[in-house]
Order: structure tokens, then C-alpha cells, then sequence
């Protein structure tokens, strides 16, 4: 039996050694991080902490948490989150529905979609779209823009596409709408798929911050992955001009530890309810016919 | 049927959003566009709104009692006392995102705030080129208050970067040196080893040698090093963890990565002669472990955590670092750190280093008509630097100041309602730094010579804070000589938009290459040749044109500051 031979035990061995190290590569910083939060500023200052609090204290945590500008950030990326994914979703599905039928012209919208995948309009005509319907400084700013999504789509499509004919015709002799097959049949049937690209567009819109910080004209307007950009970015030596008071303040490295881990939670804790969906997703979905 | 309602749904939904959209929408539009505001008492009635674009740190501070950029005590006072609203309406988080703000406003788009702070010579062309800023020569010399004309008279070259053709295009945000940079020590080191403070290069490299070998902390081990300094981002970042000392020990005032002024002919300071022997030094040194062990890959920033930690003997940077540092005091018991003076140069006189007199550029936009408005509310601004006015202590009770029990005190820890730190006005007014007329740490020095704390400027410095730093403020204004601007802080020439990238590229990795002994001592000489003959003559070139052509109009005059 092969999997019992020598070779395939060495392997194996390896595999899991390698498997480790690179699980420990992305958990070790996130640990780095927790310790750093719960640790005292002159500890984390001195470099002192590695993966254990020294010198605990949650004085970080309070203080984010205390912080208006964190709290109210933290409820837009919420709401961003999820408004942007119902409505991403809505488009998506809607529109994957209708493009996994035959129709004259489908083809053509195809490739329309996906030469968006290959080219944009840039920066400059992106922002003075949003700017001139008047979205700058709202949240459909941060929501509409990004609501479509090419790839999104063709996996999505693709997903619709492995739903049998038949089911659909049997649905149509009891007389079911293509709406109600659509509600009705497709999308519980493709739940794996919706997961899968539904968690894509959730992790997008927690992390993206530059579009935060480029239509909006108050902080107060930030989402938190833009608060967290400015917070974060360290001052170089290019931008010296920092007054005593604002270099005081770059130095408080557990505040940002904190807020960091606060900002990974959300999606960390929905993941693994996520998780049991997401290769059979991304397996399905890829498969083409 | 049924498809077409659902159809009918999905579009309405569409709009609804749409209309949503444009409903939540703020306009920009009005408020400035109705010049019928007029000056009366000092006050504008109605209230006259200037909007404004800022570059802000999330680190800097954050606002109390629920307030925002566009409300707070700052901007309540603008209307309440001189009927002023100061309205943000570009904003940007750090100086990349909100150059990129800029530029995209520029595509006309939407209106530019009537004040643009500018931060980036090369963007302050490209707005002088785009024609949408006000020439500011007479408003400078109608509008301008005689006591601002004194402080921007002394400092003609901060408006180098915003003339063309002879025309003034902007004025620089409050023009002032920085304070100076001192060398913090490890005090309890140097009487552990028996040692003196540093004051030549020999005796630097004895001090550092010791720090490395002779186990200065007592825990048997050799794991400490004498000097802590980033080479990352330049080997002169004029702030902190800075090097530049030991370069200017054998080039005086030719720093490297800055224009020096060489008797009117403007010269590159890491071409000049000195450096190759500096960089011997330094090669030396790091072979035996006197100098940060990365220093080419930890920031100026980073560098720190090595003196805090209590590994390092010595580093450099504006008399404010030790706040930074002096948790290695918390960390490690018995450490004290004191501040000294930068050691001499081998030609007996002192070593410099960078100073920058502004930051950044007030610009306006062409169609802005109420300068008089501007300048009224900027020199409100100063009047906490000045003492006077409504701004004697500070700006506002509560905020950077409190009176206690009929004192007035500057610890945030101590006010009525204690905070934990103070509010610097910084976040809520169009300046990013409080404008001061103090200048490298004068009042500091005054009050070490006995001034008495008589005026809001000078009790601020008496407030007890740390004392280290304190002394570093009084050593660097005494030795305010050695700062040096760069000569040239124009916008980047032709040749050097296109290769100045590289040379500095070139000039970094060399540097770097020949400190950590990758590349023999002689590849100086080469990348001074290879220097001049990719560019580097071209550029000192149309730099040395750059500075004729700012001089040759005398506009200082014409604004009414000779």
C-alpha cells in the first residue's frame, strides 16, 4: 500500500513540519500583538515583550475603548460591512442567476464584465464619479463603488450553472416564477457558493481602508481600517516636523497593539462558521460545466 | 408578470439609493461664495466661513467632550469672537494620502478649500502651475500684521518655493527653526566605567568602546553597544536616532542628503569632501560592534527600543526624544540619562545638522477674497505665542491649560477635570503645529538664566515636566548656531524628476554597503564620479539656476518686508 511505504510516512512527516511553521508564521504575530496589548508602555517600549504580557495591564483596552474616534469608526465598518455585503450580494447573485441562462446578448455583457477585471478607470475618473453623484462623505460611498465584483460573479455564475436543468423545469411545470426558483431553489442550494463569495466581500470591506481615507473629509467619517491606517503608519524621518506632544504620542505602541487586535476579532470570529463552506465553495465554483 | 415587478423592485431600490445618496450629501458650495460679510469691531457679521484642507495625525492628540475637527472649542471661538467659521473640507490622514487629496482635487471635481496647507514642494508647483491659487504678494503686504512682518522678515528663503517669475504664491506656516538635536547618554554608565561626557571624536570612540566592551550594565554578558543611530531612510533624518553628527565631525557644514550654501554656490553635501572619512569611522566602528547591529533596517522610529531597553549608551535627537526614552529609567534600575551637547568637529569647530524652518506652505485659492479674514484669525493664532490677547496662557481652559485654584497649570494631570494629555489646538485649528514665536527652545534658556514666569510662554516651559529634556531645550537654543537649512527647498528640477531617485538610491545603498564592510572603502570615490556623471552635475546645475532665479526678484519689497 503506498500511503504506507517509507516514503510517503517521510512526506507526511514534512508536510506537517512545513504545515506548522507556516500556521505559526501568521499566529505568532497576532500573539506578538495580544501580548503587546496587555503588556505596560515601558515594557513594550523597551522592547521587552515577546509572546507573554509583561507587566500586565488592560489600560490599553480602556483607553481604546474610551476613545470616541475608535468606537464610532468601529460602527461604520459594522454597518459598512454589512450593508456593503447585503448589497453585494444582492447584485451578485441577481445577476449570476440571470447570466447562467442562455439569452442573446449574454456573451457580449460577459465580456463587457470581465474587461473590468483586467482594466479600470484609474483613480482619478473613480473619484470624480463618486464625487459628482454627490456620494463624498457618505457611507454609499464606501458601499456602492465596490458592489459589483467580476470575479465574484463568475464564481457565482459558475456555482448556478452545476444546479441540474431539470430541477429547474419541474419547478417551472408547478409554476414557479424565475423569481421564486431563484429564491426558492438556487440560492439554498448553493449555499457553499454564497458563503464562500460572501465572505470574500465581508473580509474586503472590514480591511479597505483607502477608499475611507480618500472620500471622506472627517475622521469621524472613517471607517476603522482607515482610522487604523492613520493611527498605525509610523511618522519616518521625511515628515519631522512633530511637535513634543504628538512624538509622545507616537510612542504609545500597546494602545496600538490594542486596537489592532480589537479591529482582527470581528472576522476572526466569524470565520470558522464560514469555514466548513469555503473549499467546497471555491472547488465548485471553479469547476466550469 | 411577475419578473417585471421584480425588475421594477430591484431598479427602484437602485434609485432610492441613489437619492439617499445625494440626499445625506453635504454641499460645499455656499458660505464663501456671499462676500457680503464685513469686518465690524473686529468681528465679521454675518459670520463669514472659510474652509480649509488638513493633513492630520490620528496619533496627535484626539478631541475631548464629543468633539470634531469641524466642532470644537477652537472653531466656536473662531465664530464667537471674530465671526470666523473654520470649516474642513479636504482632509488626509498622512502626508502620502493627503498629497494624493490634493491632486485629486485638483481634477476640478469639486472646489478647493479656500486655505491649502501644502507640504510638498513639488505640489506647491504643480497648484502654482495649475493657475487655481491666489498670487498673495499685496494681500502680504496690505493684510499682514506688522508684528507677523517681523517674524516672516527674518526668514526670507521660506518663500523660495512659492515664487515664480517673481510673483508670491504662498507664505510658509508659522516660519521657525526647530529646536536643535543634543546627545543623550547613559549617565550611569559613564560613572560606572569611570567615564567623561563625550566632547571630540576621540574620546566619542573611547566612550562608545567602553560602552561595548567593558560590560557598562554589570550582568557579565557583552550585550550592550555604544551608539544607537538608523541609517534607514538617510543618514541625516535631522530628528531622531540621527547620525549626521559624525558626518559633519569631518564635512562641517556639508551634511549629507542637503544643499549647503558655499559662498552663493550651492553644493550636495554627501559629495563633499569628509564623508569618505566619516564613513571609515563608521565601518570601523560597526566591524567592532560599537553601533546598532541594524541599523540599516530599523527606522528612525524603531531605533529607540534599544536605548529603552538599556542595550544602547548613546543616541541622538530633538531635546523632546528623552520623553520617548526615559522609560529605560522605569525599565532598569539605576539608569539615568542626562543630555549633552553634539561633540566637535575635527577643524575644532561644532558639527551641525539639518533645521527646517516651516512646515509646509499656506496656499489659497484663486477665488478666496477675504485674505484680510485669513490674516486676522492667524494672528489670533499667534497671540499664544506672543502672550497676549485672548491666548495669554494657552488656548483654551480646559484643553491645554486649567487655572486651579487661581493658578494656571499646564500638567493635564492636574487640571479640574484632568486629562491625559493636554488638547493641542494643533487638531483643531487650519495649522498642523502651534505657531511659535520662541524659537529653539528660548524659554527654556531664559528661564534657566533667571527669567521670571511671567507670560504664558514662559510658565508653559516652567511646568514641571522632565528635567533632561528641559536641559536639552537650554542646549540646543545655546547652540542654536549649528542648525542648518537646506539651501535649496524649491520644487525638483527638471534632471531631478527624473534621476534623483536613483542617485539617492545609489548614495543610500553605498553608504550602507561600505559601513557593514560589503564593499571595500574606495567605492566612495566611485559613487562620487558615478554621482556627478549620472545627473548629479546637471542637477547642482539647475539647483544653482533655481537659486538665481528665486533671488533675482525682489520680493520681499514688494510685500512690504524689507
Amino acid at each position: 500500500m503506498y500511503h504506507k511505504s517509507k516514503g510517503y510516512k517521510l512526506f507526511s512527516i514534512f508536510n506537517h513540519i512545513l504545515l506548522i511553521l507556516v500556521a505559526l508564521t501568521c499566529l505568532l504575530p497576532l500573539l506578538h500583538l495580544f501580548a503587546q496589548s496587555f503588556s505596560s508602555k515601558a515594557a513594550v517600549n523597551g522592547n521587552l515583550v515577546s509572546f507573554w504580557p509583561v507587566e500586565f495591564t488592560a489600560d490599553a483596552y480602556e483607553k481604546t475603548f474610551k476613545n470616541s474616534n475608535f468606537t464610532g469608526s468601529m460602527l461604520i465598518s459594522i454597518v459598512r460591512t454589512v450593508l456593503g455585503t447585503l448589497i453585494g450580494m444582492f447584485v451578485i447573485t441577481t445577476a449570476g442567476y440571470a447570466l447562467s441562462k442562455d439569452f442573446r446578448g449574454r456573451n457580449a455583457l460577459m465580456w463587457i464584465f470581465v474587461f473590468t477585471m483586467l482594466f479600470s478607470g484609474g483613480l482619478i475618473p473613480s473619484y470624480i464619479l463618486v464625487t459628482s453623484l454627490g456620494m463624498k462623505d457618505t457611507i454609499w460611498a464606501l458601499v456602492l463603488p465596490g458592489a459589483f465584483g467580476a470575479y465574484n460573479l463568475i464564481l457565482i455564475m459558475n456555482f448556478f450553472k452545476t444546479i441540474p436543468k431539470a430541477l429547474e423545469e419541474a419547478a417551472f411545470i408547478d409554476g414557479a416564477s424565475f423569481f421564486g426558483i431563484f429564491v426558492k431553489i438556487f440560492l439554498p442550494l448553493s449555499l457553499p457558493g454564497l458563503a464562500t463569495v460572501g465572505l470574500f466581500i465581508m473580509v474586503g470591506h472590514w480591511n479597505s481602508w483607502f477608499d475611507g481615507i480618500l472620500y471622506m473629509s472627517n475622521t469621524t467619517n472613517y471607517p476603522l481600517a482607515s482610522f487604523l491606517q492613520t493611527v498605525v503608519v509610523q511618522s519616518s524621518a521625511q515628515s519631522m516636523a512633530l511637535s513634543q506632544s504628538e512624538a509622545a504620542a507616537l510612542s504609545e505602541q500597546s494602545i496600538k497593539a490594542a486596537q489592532i487586535f480589537i479591529s482582527t476579532l470581528p472576522i476572526i470570529l466569524v470565520y470558522p462558521f464560514l469555514q466548513r463552506y469555503f473549499v467546497k465553495g471555491i472547488v465548485l465554483g471553479a469547476v466550469k460545466e | 408578470m411577475k419578473m417585471k415587478k421584480t425588475c421594477a423592485a430591484a431598479a427602484s431600490a437602485l434609485v432610492m439609493a441613489g437619492m439617499l445618496a445625494g440626499c445625506v450629501s453635504k454641499d460645499n458650495g455656499p458660505g464663501t461664495a456671499a462676500p457680503e460679510a464685513a469686518l465690524k469691531d473686529g468681528k465679521y457679521d454675518p459670520v463669514l466661513t472659510i474652509t480649509t484642507a488638513k493633513q492630520q495625525d490620528e496619533n496627535a492628540g484626539k478631541y475631548i467632550n464629543g468633539e470634531s475637527l469641524n466642532d470644537n472649542v477652537m472653531t466656536r471661538w473662531g465664530v464667537d469672537h471674530l465671526g470666523i467659521k473654520i470649516e474642513t473640507t479636504l482632509l488626509g490622514g498622512d502626508a502620502a494620502n493627503y498629497n494624493t487629496k490634493l491632486r485629486l482635487a485638483l481634477t476640478g471635481s469639486e472646489k478647493l478649500p479656500d486655505i491649502i496647507p501644502v507640504y510638498d514642494t513639488s505640489l506647491e508647483n504643480d497648484l502654482i502651475q495649475s493657475g487655481q491659487v491666489k498670487e498673495i504678494t499685496g494681500d502680504i503686504q496690505k493684510y499682514m500684521p506688522d508684528r507677523l512682518k517681523e517674524i516672516y522678515k527674518q526668514y526670507p528663503t521660506t518663500f523660495n518655493p512659492v515664487i515664480q517669475d517673481g510673483k508670491v504664491y504662498g507664505m510658509a506656516i508659522s516660519p521657525n527653526l526647530t529646536e536643535g538635536e543634543v546627545m543623550l547618554v547613559r549617565q550611569d554608565w559613564l560613572d560606572k566605567l569611570n567615564l567623561e561626557v563625550p566632547t571630540t571624536i576621540d574620546e566619542f570612540e573611547k566612550v562608545i568602546a567602553a560602552f561595548t566592551n567593558d560590560d557598562p550594565d554589570g550582568n557579565g554578558k557583552k550585550d550592550t553597544y555604544g551608539f544607537d543611530f538608523s541609517g534607514k531612510d538617510s543618514y541625516n533624518t535631522g530628528w531622531v536616532s540621527d547620525p549626521v553628527m559624525i558626518f559633519s565631525t569631518y564635512t562641517g557644514k556639508h551634511l549629507p542628503g542637503q544643499w549647503y550654501n558655499d559662498n552663493g554656490k550651492l553644493t550636495y553635501g554627501s559629495v563633499a569632501d569628509g564623508n569618505k572619512e566619516a564613513l571609515a569611522k563608521l565601518r570601523d566602528w560597526y566591524s567592532k560592534g560599537y553601533l546598532n547591529k541594524e541599523l540599516a533596517t530599523q527606522g528612525a522610529w524603531d531605533a529607540l527600543a534599544d536605548f529603552t531597553e538599556g542595550k544602547a549608551g548613546i543616541i541622538i535627537g530633538r531635546p523632546w526624544l528623552y520623553g520617548s526614552v526615559k522609560d529605560v529609567e522605569k525599565n532598569i534600575k539605576g539608569a539615568k540619562i542626562s543630555a549633552h551637547p553634539t561633540i566637535k568637529g575635527v577643524k575644532e569647530d561644532k558639527t551641525y545638522q539639518s533645521g527646517q524652518l516651516n512646515d509646509g506652505v499656506f496656499m489659497f485659492n484663486k477665488n478666496f477674497t477675504n485674505m484680510e479674514a485669513f490674516f486676522l484669525y492667524y494672528d489670533k493664532l499667534y497671540d499664544a505665542a506672543f502672550g497676549t490677547g485672548d491666548f495669554k496662557y494657552g488656548y483654551a481652559q480646559g484643553y491645554d491649560y486649567d487655572v486651579v485654584n487661581g493658578e494656571v497649570v499646564f500638567d493635564s494631570a492636574k487640571f479640574n477635570k484632568p486629562l491625559d494629555a493636554i488638547q493641542a489646538p494643533g487638531k483643531m485649528t487650519f495649522t498642523k503645529n502651534t505657531p511659535s514665536v520662541d524659537g529653539p527652545g528660548k524659554s527654556y534658556y531664559d528661564l534657566a538664566n533667571g527669567a521670571k514666569p511671567d507670560n504664558g510662554i514662559l510658565m508653559r516651559a516652567a511646568a514641571p515636566v522632565d528635567q533632561t529634556a528641559k536641559d536639552g531645550f537650554v542646549i540646543s537654543y545655546e547652540n542654536r548656531d549649528v542648525l542648518l537649512p537646506s539651501a535649496f527647498n524649491g520644487a525638483p528640477t527638471k534632471t531631478m524628476q527624473s534621476s534623483w531617485e536613483q542617485l539617492t538610491t545609489m548614495e543610500k545603498e553605498t553608504f550602507t554597503k561600505i559601513i557593514y564592510s560589503k564593499e571595500p572603502l574606495e567605492a566612495y570615490d566611485e559613487f562620487v564620479k558615478q554621482w556627478h556623471e549620472k545627473g548629479g552635475t546637471q542637477i547642482t546645475e539647475e539647483v544653482n539656476d533655481w537659486y538665481k532665479k528665486t533671488n533675482e526678484v525682489d520680493v520681499m519689497s514688494a510685500m512690504g518686508l524689507k
